[in-house]
């Protein structure tokens, strides 16, 4: 709860307090109560201090926060001041884009804490809208517009297909409780069949949340969303957004357990689709940042695969999934941005970094491992665990994703190849310094893999 | 005094919120006008809206949760129309048209 609090005030603050100054001038300040917000949920979770008067400001039955999804919150506040902190600031005038940050990412912790049908909609609506505005802020640039409006429209459709579920659900469950809903479907599943209401209304609900998450078939819009943004904002989406959405689908699922067996039949199969589809058409992408995007709906399809497990008590999974994503994704998004030219993104922009600039070339060769899930990252442990305790329920669908991030390998490996190649004219951009968080995040992502009894202890 | 609620079943306010939600849905798939397309989202949602203030009416002992649920999406579509107006009228000023299919430069 306490994350919450931080992020809206500083949201607030920040945007009243930047309003003449330019954007740069206000990083800090609300780097800074990210920063905060992270550190303070995390020692809340790991139970050295409690906070639970705040708390009290809420009621329970619509926000509530376990012990593990502070530690998202605490990720997430994270991931997004290391953002706002490496990215370089835009030239316009105001903090208006940090303030709108800060508000989603609000709107994403009501989404990790919901327990009621009404937040989980003001949670995805308030984190939504401010990236709308956020995906169309290069004003003057036609694909950031086409972006934006894109975002917008897919965006508004997926919440009256997500709203139309809630409605069946409430007709069918008399409730918008997600803690009473699981009470009253247990019940149910004892006595009958389910009515169908019910069933129409997760699987609606569902298909706003895929939406969200961009998974098969839902996905269409995100490489498109991703290219045209500005690239601070495609890493905010691509990070935040899906591991906020997860977050919220595992909840929303976990009402439903009783229907469990009806439910993973078609999430093994959207699964299944999303990897392959993920992973082959981003083979034959030009540009890096479409690239990241398919590799993003890959991910997708690999965390779809957490769904189908049981997932309480089960959590750290999901949690270990996502800090390897997101530290590896916000770095490679980080060199995409350094080193393109002109709104260029092809892979050329990474030839003879090796030979110019060699921590560079070693922080990134690191992120690429991590991300395709290659020993001693994050990205490996946290692929292994996500398998292993997905091949209980379905071995068919873990051995499809193991042939996906077997295709993976190849696309990041387009990277590699440029890294290591010597280039005669030297791309001038190669020589600036890397940021200092880069380098922890990449240490991070070491350390975690060789340590990854962490994740467990933290739950 | 003869309730209107109480003469008709459920099933129709089902039906028919599902009716308009479907003309919304096709009108997002087949029309190309932005404005447009935003009038079929406000249809969908307000369809919605009907079908929760019909379910509110008739649970047991009249809940209130789904008229509570109304006023949210009301409040949220309003400010979801405000920002999809804004990013229209940026559009235009960029492009002089509101066809969305007209937007097609971002492919590989």
């Amino acid at each position: 709860m306490i994350g919450i609090f931080i992020t809206f005030i500083g949201a607030i603050l920040v945007l009243f307090l930047g309003i003449s100054k330019q954007e740069s001038s206000s990083k800090n300040l609300s780097a800074s109560f990210l920063f905060l917000a992270a550190i303070l949920s995390l020692v809340e979770a790991l139970g050295f201090a409690n906070f639970s008067s705040i708390a009290t400001w809420a009621p329970k039955t619509m926000i509530d926060f376990s012990q593990g999804e502070m530690m998202f919150v605490s990720l997430l506040a994270a991931v997004t001041s290391a953002i706002i902190a490496i990215f370089p600031s835009s030239n316009h005038k105001g903090s208006d884009k940090l303030g709108l940050m800060m508000l989603s990412l609000t709107g994403a912790f009501m989404m990790i804490g919901a327990n009621h049908l009404v937040m989980l909609f003001l949670g995805i609506e308030v984190l939504s809208i401010p990236l709308y505005v956020l995906a169309g802020s290069d004003k003057l640039n036609l694909n950031s517009n086409e972006a934006a409006i894109k975002y917008f429209l897919m965006g508004a459709f997926s919440t009256a297909i997500f709203l139309l579920g809630c409605a069946f659900i409430y007709g069918g469950t008399a409730t918008l409780s997600l803690t009473e809903i699981e009470v009253r479907m247990s019940i149910v599943g004892h006595f009958a069949e389910f009515p169908s209401l019910v069933k129409a209304g997760v699987v609606l609900m569902s298909t706003g949340l895929l939406f969200k998450v961009s998974a098969f078939p839902f996905h269409f819009w995100a490489p498109d969303v991703y290219q045209g943004s500005p690239n601070k904002i495609t890493t905010f989406m691509a990070v935040v957004v899906k591991i906020a959405g997860f977050v919220a689908f595992s909840n929303f699922l976990q009402a439903f357990s009783a229907l469990s067996g009806w439910n993973n039949q078609w999430i093994i199969l959207l699964s299944v689709l999303t990897i392959i589809f993920g992973n082959v058409v981003a083979l034959s992408q030009k540009s890096v940042k479409r690239t990241l995007a398919y590799s993003s709906i890959a991910h997708a399809g690999y965390l779809l695969l957490f769904l189908i497990t049981p997932m309480q008590g089960n959590m750290w999974v999901l949690f270990a999934y996502s800090v390897a994503y997101a530290l590896s994704t916000v770095v490679l998004f980080y060199f995409n941005d350094k080193y393109s030219t002109n709104g260029e993104f092809g892979f050329s922009m990474f030839t003879g970094l090796f030979h110019s600039n060699k921590s560079a070339a070693i922080l990134m060769t690191i992120a690429l491992f991590s991300i395709a899930g290659i020993p001693i990252t994050v990205g490996f442990t946290a692929k292994y665990y996500l398998f292993t305790s997905a091949f209980d329920v379905s071995p068919i669908a873990v051995c499809i994703a193991l042939i996906g991030s077997a295709i993976s390998i190849v696309y990041y490996f387009k990277g590699f190849k440029n890294i290591y190649e010597v280039d005669i004219n030297m791309n001038q951009l190669h020589a600036s310094k890397i940021h200092w968080i880069v380098y922890m995040m990449v240490a991070v992502s070491i350390v975690l893999g060789m340590c990854p009894y962490l994740f467990e202890r933290c739950f | 005094m003869l309730n209107i609620f109480q003469s008709l079943d459920i099933s129709h306010y089902i039906y028919l919120s599902c009716v308009l939600f479907c003309i919304g849905l096709f009108g997002v798939l087949f029309r190309r006008n932005a404005i447009v397309l935003l009038m079929c989202i406000e249809l969908m949602l307000n369809a919605v809206n009907l079908l929760f203030a019909a379910f509110s009416e008739y649970m047991g002992d009249k809940d209130a949760n789904g008229q509570m649920f109304v006023f949210f999406i009301m409040v949220v579509a309003a400010a979801e129309a405000a920002v999809g107006l804004a990013i229209l009228v940026m559009v235009y000023r960029n492009t002089r048209k509101t066809d969305v299919s007209f937007l097609d430069s971002l492919k590989d």
